[in-house]
């Protein structure tokens, strides 16, 4: 009866390392991810507004109906991505996601920027020359700096009714997005 | 012949307590990385810019797009404040007090995230088309059967679940309690 218990102990014990594995190497084995998805969408360097959802239709972003979003892929390797341009005045958001689909960076209007966007995306050693050469940085200009090269910014713009949508979503359209020429 | 079957065993319990707990700790995820609060679950900790491993795990296994910690927070409902699954078979009430947020939207979405709302009409409700209470609680009506005031038109049959999200919003932050509304089932078909 002892020996059966210490088996079923040990089959416990083998249960948790097997747990702890899965959950630990899930996000590397998993071949479709929130990248592999947007990757689709040819979205570099340019603002790609994304279809709005409707009643019956598939969403596999699990994206609010209600919204407008506006995706747009960065290779930092490159050089500094800059994401400027004016939305209307209502609620939106700009959100840095990297390969792994976790958000590094997030942002709404309400924190003072007003309808203004306009973002310089860098990475560490961009960052770090400009501290060093001490480059003059244009007011209003939000500096985030990202840890990794390949990352996406979404935008997300909340039209308050739907008859508005159409020209929000002109707008968001217009923002660049990419190396600044 | 009992070592072989003492081993089986062992090896049984192993790998269903791995695996189940691991599908449970990705999906429901409660006592892992999710917070319930009365029937709706949240991850927290999903904006993050560092989640934690159960966390990162949710979010591969959803491959969406989340929401960032200063953009917002997703509850999801699968079943009612009495612990019954939702079905669209059957009316509910969404009654309550929603946290502080500049808006929020709500939707019922099937197990693959599809849209439920009648053809023709709304696929989201916003909040600022909902029909207050004298008290300022809000009631709204979700189902496939006509309800007065503030209604989710849904369409189809089979389980469902409702996801209300909240957009630059104190909810689960340490300096706000987070009251989430409840969901009552009136009548079924």
């Amino acid at each position: 009866m002892i020996r059966t218990l210490l088996w079923l102990i040990g089959g416990l014990l083998l249960g948790g390392i097997i747990h702890i594995v899965t959950i630990l190497t899930l996000p590397r084995l998993s071949e479709e991810t929130t990248w592999t998805r947007i990757a689709q969408l040819d979205a570099r360097d340019r603002m790609v507004v994304l279809p709005p959802i409707g009643p019956g239709n598939p969403n596999p972003l699990r994206l609010d109906p209600e919204l407008a979003y506006g995706l747009c892929q960065i290779d930092l390797s490159q050089g500094p991505a800059y994401l400027s341009g004016v939305l209307p005045d209502a609620f939106w958001s700009v959100a840095l996601f990297n390969e792994a689909g976790v958000v590094t960076f997030s942002t709404t209007n309400r924190d003072g920027i007003g309808q203004t966007v306009d973002m310089g995306i860098f990475n560490a050693a961009q960052t770090r020359l400009l501290a060093q050469q001490q480059i003059d940085i244009a007011e209003g200009l939000l500096v985030v700096e990202s840890a990794t090269d390949n990352l996406f910014a979404l935008v997300r713009l909340s039209p308050p009714h739907a008859a508005m949508r159409a020209r929000f979503e002109a707008e968001l359209a217009e923002i660049s997005c990419g190396p600044r020429d | 012949m009992r070592f072989v079957l003492r081993l089986l065993m062992s090896i049984a319990v192993a790998l269903s307590v791995g695996f189940g707990l691991s599908y449970y700790a990705l999906t429901d995820g409660r006592f892992f990385g999710a917070v319930s609060l009365g029937p709706w679950t949240a991850w927290p900790d999903i904006g993050s810019p560092a989640p934690n491993p159960y966390t990162s795990g949710h979010i591969t296994r959803d491959a969406a797009l989340q929401l960032g910690r200063s953009e917002g927070l997703q509850f999801v409902a699968s079943s009612d404040s009495d612990g019954a699954p939702l079905d669209l078979a059957c009316s509910y009430r969404v009654e309550g007090r929603v946290p502080v947020s500049t808006f929020w939207t709500l939707v019922a979405v099937d197990a693959d995230w599809v849209n439920l709302a009648a053809p023709g009409t709304d696929a989201a409700l916003r909040s600022s088309e909902v029909v207050r209470l004298p008290n300022g609680a809000l009631r709204v009506h979700v189902g496939t059967r006509l309800r007065p005031a503030t209604w989710l038109e849904l369409a189809g049959s089979g389980p469902f679940s409702l996801v209300l999200t909240l957009y630059d919003t104190t909810a689960l932050s340490s300096f706000a309690s987070t009251a989430m509304p409840s969901i009552l089932k009136e009548d079924c078909a």
